[in-house]
């Protein structure tokens, strides 16, 4: 079916060097109009480097695309958009305090025959482009009044208003409900029959045979296969995903759970209401739901960032009032944040030093810092936590994301706390320092740590958690024992 | 009266404006002289030259920086104004030394990504240095008819410079509200990574941006040497920072991406409210700068609280929404 049409974009021989890393090596990419090509692969594979390059986000150190049966080497996102290809990026790419409209447009605004920006026409395009996906949004909105989901659908029309023949979406319904993910689907079904090129990314393997047409599968930045979607074997797409078959992804000893840690009560906050969550010693406890729901926000608010409104917790059966980040931690709780490196560490710092940050006062009295003692805790918990790194002097930014991620677990050991909260802890973790971080759970829950996690992957919160709260809008709406855990079970409270 | 008040909501005005007009009647209520037709034109044309230097800063600090060299670079275009040197050829030696002074700065910031407190400091130095050079540290008197009727003439009983920097001002909200480079330039200080992804040309906005603010500051400084009839090297050198207080104060976000130029009105002529309210008051000098400093204080305080506020809303709002 391919053969009968003819390329619109070939890539080739594509490499991409980061400092420290090789990013993309000889990948390759083909696609033809009218049909949707899959990108799959894990985290770190290249995928969004390989997307990046294409829209021009990147500039490429080798090899060469041919769009439309000419080599092109643009440098920028304005040339690349020039030649019809826009992405959706992952992360959401607008301008809270600008109109939809203004967002719709920016970058290409209609001008009027004085040059001056033509605001009525850019309205008036806008409800048109909006009424077309049957979004009911008004073009004059501030972004920042819309929820996440209506955003992603700005974010779908932005790309939309351009020319476009190549679209590329990354990771675009991982925040949508089903309604709005038939939507977004239905809106390829239509490009598709404008023959418009798609390059899909998803994490969702549901979604493959769904949309899409061929599949190319990427590990460590390298090009391993394109497959035809409809007739692909789904567990041999994923063994060459990941290149080797993970037999204990998952290892846990599910202990019996002990004391009580934490207790919530009624609590409500910024996104959320109603929570009433418990958490024992021994047990990984995780809130899953869709990004949004307000997971995230509880634990900030356990952790005295965002502000309680109504409620209270309770911490080993203390009541905590007006919690701090400081009070949290000297009662024994702990906070690993999704986004490590700009929340958890200090990139720049050695390790050990990174290690005590947390802990200096108690460790450290009178304010004095203490080489011995930072270098001593510093190797024990290199030891303890199995950082592979040749020496503690060494600064955090080089070691992998895995190891980094042990570095802020081993930051918090040494607070002597009890109840872990970790935000997504294997976010951008390959899947071999996946599987460590999860032994490392285990062992610390045997230990009689507590631990609550919040995670957006649904086979993470399947695989090794004791029980699961799932939240829908800011609201508990179920609580699942990890016998009854599969991924229907959850998705249906979670929509 | 819930009717007006409803309709103020509405508005969305910012809180400078209130606080401009309590502090006005406030002052107007205590001193008697303070609201009369002389001293309420005395207040505008006081305004002028300061608001004409912030309605330059206004689009730095939109794009999410600071020019801090504005007061240097009047100082520099005051002392090109010499007698005996063709008026003509010294307004050009004016623009053209700001031209340099923002094509340095744009360069710096946006191609070699040096950072604009540090560049825009140092070229506030240089300038301030240069100024006194040329003009071997002295104040000289300027006797030009053009440029005296720039800063003291009037049409129509007001004064020109008032006229001058309405629709300087009035150009510059246009710019911003209307032209491709004003929505840059809101998108860029909104985040400069989506205006990236958006494909705008960042670093050629930033150096217009930092080129306009210069050849503005140039204005301001041929306007005072108008004013006072006196080219002196150090004029301007009180400006940056003002011009900077009366940004924020009018509202426009350090973070960049939001206010603009309605409020930099404001924020200026609250100042210089508050300036002649005191000395009207028979505070001394050194007092009012101390004075003045506290408001600036309270005012920004406020500010912030309240927009704390509003973000909240604005997250109940979009968590309702869901």
């Amino acid at each position: 079916m391919s053969g009968i049409k003819k390329p619109i974009l070939q890539m080739a021989g594509i490499t991409k060097r980061f400092p420290g890393t090789l990013a993309l090596d000889q990948v390759q990419l083909t696609c033809y109009p009218g049909k949707v090509h899959v990108l799959l692969g894990e985290n770190g594979a290249g995928k969004s480097t390989l997307v990046k390059i294409l829209s021009g986000v990147y500039t490429r150190d080798e090899g060469t695309i041919e769009f439309e049966g000419r080599q092109v080497n643009y440098t920028n996102v304005r040339e690349a958009m020039a030649y019809g290809i826009s992405i959706i990026h992952q992360e959401l790419n607008l301008l809270p305090e600008r109109t939809i409209a203004q967002n719709i447009y920016i970058g290409h605004e209609p001008r009027n025959q004085a040059g001056l920006i033509d605001y009525g026409k850019m309205v008036k395009d806008s409800r048109a482009l909006l009424k077309n996906l049957g979004l009911d949004l008004n073009p004059d909105d501030y972004i920042k009044n819309l929820s996440i989901a209506q955003q992603q659908m700005v974010e779908v029309v932005k790309a939309l208003s351009n020319r476009i023949k190549v679209l590329i979406m990354d990771e675009p319904t991982s925040s949508l409900t089903q309604k709005e993910i038939a939507k977004l689907f239905e809106i390829m079904e239509q490009l598709k029959k404008q023959n418009v090129a798609i390059i899909y990314i998803s994490h969702r393997m549901d979604e493959i045979k769904r949309v899409g047409d061929q599949v190319t599968i990427m590990r460590d930045g390298k090009y391993i296969a394109t497959l035809d979607a409809k007739t692909m074997d789904l567990d041999d797409a994923i063994t060459m995903m990941v290149g080797r078959k993970i037999d204990n992804l998952y290892a846990r000893s599910y202990n019996k759970p002990g004391k009580e840690i934490l207790r919530t009560r009624d609590l409500k906050g910024l996104r959320f209401r109603n929570v009433n969550i418990t958490v024992h010693e021994g047990e990984i406890v995780s809130l899953s739901g869709l990004v949004g729901a307000g997971r995230t926000e509880i634990a900030k608010a356990l952790f005295g960032y965002d502000p309680i409104e109504e409620g209270g917790f309770q911490l080993f059966g203390e009541e905590i009032k007006k919690p701090s980040p400081k009070k949290c931690i000297s009662r024994g709780m702990a906070f690993l944040p999704e986004d490590r490196k700009a929340e958890g560490l200090h990139l720049l710092m050695p390790i050990k030093e990174n290690i005590v940050a947390a802990c200096l006062k108690k460790d450290f009295p009178n304010f004095i810092l203490n080489g011995k003692t930072e270098q001593t805790l510093g190797e024990l918990y290199q030891d303890k936590l199995r950082i592979a790194t040749s020496d503690v002097d060494k600064l955090v930014g080089e070691l992998s994301g895995g190891n980094q991620q042990k570095v802020v677990i081993a930051k918090w050991l040494a607070t002597s706390c009890k109840l872990i909260i970790f935000d997504e802890p294997t976010r951008g973790i390959d899947v071999g320092a996946k599987a460590e971080i999860y032994a490392l759970m285990d062992e610390l829950v045997s230990q009689g740590y507590g631990i609550l996690m919040i995670s957006s992957e649904l086979g993470e919160v399947i695989g090794v958690s004791d029980r699961v709260y799932v939240m829908r809008e800011g609201e508990i709406q179920a609580e699942l024992s990890h016998e009854s855990l599969t991924q229907e079970n959850i998705m249906r409270y979670a929509i | 009266m819930s009717k007006v008040t409803g309709w103020l909501k509405k508005q969305n005005i910012p809180g400078i404006v209130y606080g401009s007009v309590l502090i006005f009647l406030f002052f107007s209520i205590i001193e008697k002289k303070f609201f009369t037709p002389y001293n309420v034109m005395l207040i505008a044309r006081n305004s002028c030259i300061l608001l004409t230097v912030s309605i330059g800063m206004t689009m730095a600090v939109l794009i999410g920086q600071v020019d801090l060299s504005v007061g240097s670079v009047m100082s520099v275009s005051a002392v090109m104004v010499k007698n005996g040197v063709p008026l003509a050829a010294a307004l050009m030696a004016a623009f053209g030394a700001a031209a340099l002074f923002g094509l340095v700065n744009g360069i710096l910031i946006a191609v070699l990504k040096v950072d604009y407190w540090i560049t825009t400091f140092a070229t506030m130095s240089i300038g301030a240095g240069l100024a006194l050079v040329i003009s071997d540290g002295s104040t000289v008197p300027i006797s030009s008819k053009f440029l005296d009727f720039l800063g003291n003439g009037k049409v129509c009983g007001v004064y020109f410079l008032i006229v001058l920097t309405i629709v300087l001002t009035v150009l510059i909200l246009f710019l911003l509200k209307r032209s491709k480079l004003g929505y840059d330039v809101y998108s860029i200080g909104g985040s400069e990574n989506v205006a990236r992804l958006s494909g705008l040309d960042v670093n050629r906005t930033r150096m217009m941006v930092y080129l306009i603010s210069s050849l503005i500051a140039a204005l301001a400084g041929i306007l005072i040497t108008g004013m006072t009839n006196s080219a002196s090297p150090i004029v301007g050198s009180e400006y940056s920072f003002n011009a900077l207080a009366a940004v924020v104060i009018g509202g426009t976000s350090l973070n960049g991406g939001k206010g603009g130029v309605a409020g930099t009105v404001f924020g200026t002529v609250l100042l210089r409210i508050i300036a002649s309210g005191l000395a009207m008051l028979g505070v001394p000098a050194t007092w009012q700068k101390v004075i003045q400093g506290l408001i600036i204080v309270v005012i920004i305080v406020a500010d912030v609280s309240s927009e704390k506020k509003k973000d909240v809303n604005g997250l109940r709002r979009i968590y309702a929404n869901d």
